[in-house]
């Protein structure tokens, strides 16, 4: 009688944490993080850049595109692949505007199987830098990055199959840096650096 | 037949027998009143009324209705005689414009004034030709307005689309900032990692 009565709430037990499992499967392969907790840091911030690029942003600035213009060619070509770019950033008068656990709420989410640190630096002057790859396979499907220094943090985060290779080939221009980042293994190139 | 004395006219004086003959004879085909017999095989029917009960009430909406639609018709071909496009113009006590109006200020006050061009005077010799005319300068209305929307939507989409690009340079700006930062980073340990090594083989 006793486990007749228990067998419902079993079975209960199960379908919540199936439930459960599947929703945080599906919200770890997600390459979109969050950044609103960072929100409250605009009132401290002396400059604030907040970017929110989806799909349909992204397609409608690349109709402003040249088609003639070969480096504007290049960006059209790496943003009409990309489901979106996310920049939050905050500049401060002085050090010590944010904490740690500011930095800690975005970083918790990149630490799954979904993300792939592939490079961190990071020193108590100049702050530090961390970059994360989302992998399905092969391909790309996310890119994250944290960067920090006493009066600075941002946060990057680049949705949809970002093409490194073509990334690299904007280099030099509208701004972009020469980059030296490993395209053919990023991983291998982690290793490295944090060895 | 004797025709003394007043006897045909009011029975005084002398009758005369013939005429009391033909008073007897025809006295039997006097008026008698009595009252009025209906013959029991006739049937007396209830009197036929057209507009009865919900006949009456139906024949009057559809004439109403009928009425409307018929207003509705002539004002509506109205309209289009005189090339009025009835987006325009309320239908019903809203003014019609004449065709022959040449007042600056109903101009001005029309929402076509703007991009209306003036008919041509030869065209408007007749009233067939007036109303062609006006036909035409209402459809070129329609089509300049038309055209003026759509080159203002298109300046509108162009101008979200240049926002749009800028803030993806911008964003392009600052991941490209921060990659370089970390390039920079990683290049710093490298050269490190090499005098490190360069050390210990010394």
């Amino acid at each position: 009688m006793k486990s007749l009565a228990k067998t419902p709430l079993k079975l209960a037990a199960l379908i919540v944490f199936v439930v459960l499992g599947v929703n945080v499967t599906a919200s770890a392969q997600n390459p979109r993080i969050s950044t609103a907790q960072l929100d409250g840091l605009a009132s401290k911030a002396t400059e604030t850049v907040d970017l929110n690029l989806d799909e349909s942003m992204m397609q409608l600035a690349a109709r402003a595109f040249s088609g003639e213009d070969p480096d504007e060619i290049k960006i059209k070509d790496l943003v009409n692949h990309l489901k979106g770019i996310y920049v939050k950033s905050f500049e401060f008068e002085t050090a010590g505007q944010y904490s740690d656990s500011d930095l800690e709420s975005v970083r918790s989410q990149l630490r799954n199987s979904a993300w792939k640190k592939i490079f961190s630096a990071s020193s108590k002057k100049e702050g530090g830098v961390e970059v994360y790859l989302m992998q399905i396979g092969a391909e790309i499907t996310g890119l994250a990055l944290l960067a920090s220094d006493p009066k600075e943090i941002t946060v990057v985060n680049i949705v949809g199959p970002v093409d490194l290779q073509k990334l690299s080939e904007l280099e030099g221009h509208f701004g972009v840096p020469i980059l030296d980042i490993d395209l053919a293994n990023p991983k291998r190139k982690n290793q490295d650096r944090q060895e | 037949m004797k025709t003394e004395g007043d006897y045909p006219w009011d029975r005084s004086g002398e009758p005369d027998p013939e005429v009391q003959q033909l008073e007897e004879i025809l006295g039997t085909l006097r008026y008698q009143p009595r009252a009025l017999e209906i013959p029991a095989g006739i049937q007396v029917g209830r009197e036929r009324k057209f507009f009865s009960g919900s006949a009456s009430r139906l024949a009057i909406a559809a004439a109403i209705a009928a009425l409307f639609l018929g207003l509705g018709l002539f004002f509506g071909l109205q309209r289009l005689e005189r090339g009025q496009p009835p987006e325009i113009v309320k239908a019903g006590n809203a003014p019609k414009p004449s065709p022959t109006v040449s007042s600056p200020d109903e101009k001005s006050n029309s929402p076509l004034a703007v991009s209306e061009p003036q008919p041509k005077p030869q065209l408007t010799d007749g009233p067939r030709h007036q109303r062609v005319s006006q036909t035409l300068v209402a459809r070129n209305s329609r089509r300049i307005r038309n055209a003026a929307l759509r080159e203002q939507q298109l300046a509108l989409e162009q101008k979200r689309a240049e926002a749009a690009k800028d803030q993806l340079m911008l964003a392009l700006r600052v991941v490209s900032e921060k990659f370089g930062y970390a390039q920079k980073k990683a290049q710093e340990l490298n050269q490190k990692d090499q005098v490190h090594n360069q050390h210990k083989i010394g």
